[in-house]
Formats: C-alpha cells, sequence, structure tokens
C-alpha cells in the first residue's frame, strides 16, 4: 500500500493538492464546530469531552487529501473511470457535513430558512456527528484501499506492455 | 332598608367584587407583573430575559443567548460557566443575564417558557441548571411537558401552578420576543454573549469559549 503512496506523491503537484484538500477541509471544519473562534480574536480551544470530534475530523481531512488526489492521479495518469473519484468526494462530504453543530451560524441559518425540515436534518448531524464521522472514515478508509489496488494492478499492466 | 338602598348597595358590592376579581386575573395572567420592562443592558433588551445571577449593581454584565437543547450551551455550561461564578460573579465584578434563542427544536421553546414558570415561584437558577445538566438529543422527549413538570417536581414547585403555567403556554410569547432580541442583536448561533460595561460599551463574544476569553474581554471592559 506504502508504494501507491509513494508512486503519487513522488509527485510535487499531488503532494501539494493532498495539502490543499487537508487543509481547505480542516480549517473550516475546525471553525464550522467551534473548535477554532475567530470573534472576539483568534483561539483555539478543546473542550474537555470533545477531543474524540477534534481528532475525527484530523482523520476525515488526512483521508480526504490522501484519497482524492490518489483519485485525480488515478484519472489523469491512467485515463481510467472518474466512479471512484465520486465514492472519495461522497466519503469526504459525509465526513464533512457530520457534526456541522445546530448550534452555530449554519445551523441557525438553515434551520431560519427551512423551518422543522431543516431543524430534523441539522438534528440528525448534530445527534449522530461521531457515528456519521466514523462512518466516513471507514467509507474513505475502503475508497483508499480499493485505489491502491487498483493502482498496483494498473501500474503492473502498464509495465507488462 | 328602602329598596333603593338595596339597589345601591348591590351595585357598589357588584363594582367592589368586579374590581377585586379584575385586579387578581390581571396579577395571575400578567408575564410583566414582576418583570422591569425597562431593563437594558447596552443595546439590548433583557427585560424578558432571566432573573440577573449575582450583583445587579456589578460593572459588567454578561448576557447569554442560549439554547436548553444546544449542546456548546451545554459544553458552555460545563465547563466555562463554573469559572464566571466563581472569578466573576461571586467577586462581584459582573453579573449575567441569560436570554433564550429558542431554535433547535420543537422543545426549544417549551423548555424556555418552562423555567420562566419555575421563576414565578423563585427557582428560575435552580430549573435553568436542572434543564442543562438534563439535556440529551435534541427533541429526543427529554424536554418533552412530562419530563419538564418531573424538573419541577423535583425542585419541590407547587406543581398546581406549575402545570398550570406549563399546559397553559403562557411564557411562550415571552421566549418569541427574547429569541427576536437575539436576532435583532445579530446573534445567529448559540451560545453567543455580549459583554457590556456600565458606559454600555459591549463586545460580542459567539461559541462556547473559554474562560481566559471572558476574563480578557472583562479587564479590556473594566
Amino acid at each position: 500500500m506504502t508504494e501507491s503512496i509513494k508512486l503519487v506523491f513522488s509527485n510535487f503537484p499531488y503532494v501539494v493538492l493532498a495539502s490543499v484538500i487537508f487543509v481547505g477541509l480542516l480549517i473550516p471544519l475546525l471553525i464550522i464546530s467551534e473548535y477554532i473562534f475567530l470573534e472576539p480574536f483568534l483561539i483555539g480551544h478543546i473542550a474537555a469531552d470533545r477531543e474524540l470530534g477534534f481528532v475525527l475530523i484530523i482523520v476525515v481531512s488526512a483521508l480526504s487529501g490522501l484519497v482524492v488526489s490518489m483519485n485525480v492521479f488515478r484519472i489523469r495518469l491512467m485515463r481510467m473511470s472518474k466512479k471512484k473519484m465520486g465514492g472519495s468526494v461522497f466519503g469526504s462530504v459525509i465526513g464533512s457535513v457530520a457534526g456541522v453543530c445546530g448550534c452555530g451560524p449554519l445551523g441557525f441559518a438553515i434551520i431560519s430558512t427551512f423551518g422543522s425540515i431543516g431543524g430534523v436534518a441539522f438534528s440528525f448531524l448534530t445527534t449522530y456527528e461521531i457515528p456519521l464521522r466514523l462512518a466516513a472514515i471507514g467509507f474513505l478508509a475502503f475508497v483508499y484501499y480499493t485505489t491502491t489496488k487498483s493502482l498496483k494492478i494498473e501500474c503492473q499492466l502498464n509495465n507488462n506492455k | 332598608m328602602s329598596k333603593k338602598g338595596i339597589i345601591v348597595g348591590g351595585i357598589a358590592a357588584a363594582v367592589i367584587i368586579g374590581i377585586i376579581a379584575s385586579y387578581s386575573t390581571t396579577q395571575f395572567d400578567s408575564e410583566t407583573l414582576n418583570l422591569d420592562m425597562g431593563r437594558t443592558h447596552g443595546t439590548i433588551s433583557t427585560a424578558m430575559g432571566s432573573p440577573i445571577l449575582g450583583n445587579p449593581s456589578a460593572p459588567i454584565t454578561i448576557v447569554e443567548f442560549g439554547d436548553y437543547q444546544c449542546s456548546q450551551c451545554y459544553n458552555w455550561f460545563q465547563n466555562t460557566k463554573p469559572q464566571i461564578i466563581e472569578n466573576l460573579i461571586d467577586t462581584g465584578k459582573a453579573n449575567l443575564v441569560f436570554v433564550d434563542l429558542a431554535f433547535l427544536g420543537r422543545d426549544s421553546i417549551p423548555a424556555a417558557a418552562a423555567s420562566y414558570c419555575a421563576e414565578e415561584q423563585g427557582k428560575y437558577w435552580e430549573y435553568h441548571d436542572l434543564l442543562y445538566y438534563s439535556q440529551q438529543r435534541i427533541d429526543d422527549g427529554w424536554a418533552n411537558s412530562e419530563r419538564l413538570k418531573a424538573f419541577a417536581f423535583s425542585l419541590d414547585l407547587d406543581m398546581e401552578m406549575f402545570d398550570s403555567c406549563v399546559d397553559s403556554g403562557k411564557f411562550s410569547k415571552r421566549v418569541q420576543f427574547n429569541t427576536a432580541e437575539a436576532g435583532k442583536q445579530g446573534a445567529t448561533s448559540t451560545p453567543t454573549f455580549f459583554i457590556i460595561n456600565s458606559e454600555g460599551e459591549q463586545q460580542k463574544i459567539s461559541g462556547a469559549q473559554p474562560f481566559s476569553v471572558f476574563k480578557d474581554v472583562v479587564d479590556s471592559l473594566t
């Protein structure tokens, strides 16, 4: 499995892509989930019983960066189908929207706009934050596994040609 | 006694009974009887909010906009509020007012309204704390009518009075007023705090931030 990572990330643009996806997902998620506060001044804070949520956000962001950039590599260099790309984006989205706290500004805006339906959706996302993030991690791990497997086979085939 | 005297006496008695009845009805139904309708802190009307926790003449007031079903409000209640009470409220540096921003679920407004039913019996803050200690998932039934009454029972409140208050939805409009006030102040998440000094200067803090942030803001406004 590490061979696939080496293969992809020996190309510098993919290191940059993975880093951009990781940071681009991590920072907004930490702000939305209220681990980073911007007002009245910039501060990070992890409350005593919220460490698990924090760790899961980091894992989801890291896996998203890894899996999405590996799939971009696969599509661009191997000219393969975009099926797995959809899977990795789906996993990232699930991991991102889970726990988008209903207490936050986003929740307030959605509930105010969509009323009880928005309330039910946000209540679900908030209530099942941890299980949803775990599911997203499981899904991204599965996509990572199938991607590395497919990269290995495809590379072998290309080398044999 | 003449016939005329009986009629005049009857009318006078009816008028007196009417005045007494009207006075007692006003006392029973009015939400505003025990409220300072002009109470404001900075630009915020807190007239319909909670009673003041701490010294009313403290130089700093912390106004919290919150929802009893909000998990981040619980985080603040559990992790930061004890330090606020110990270091700012008990020392007379600040006082606290809770104003409802009840939007998260269908049980949010009844829970907030029930806290004012407890206030009628002088136990607002005890009921407020009990609601947060009892918080579970949004709208999973932890704050339904039966549970709200059970909380009151555990605080030894007069249940006849409390039940009647909760069942009539007596304080629903008060909660709605508070939620509208939150909107006017630009509070779009819970918890949102405004720290206000005696000159009316105010600073907003969004989210369940740590005590150090509150201390810094209070120090800067003192």
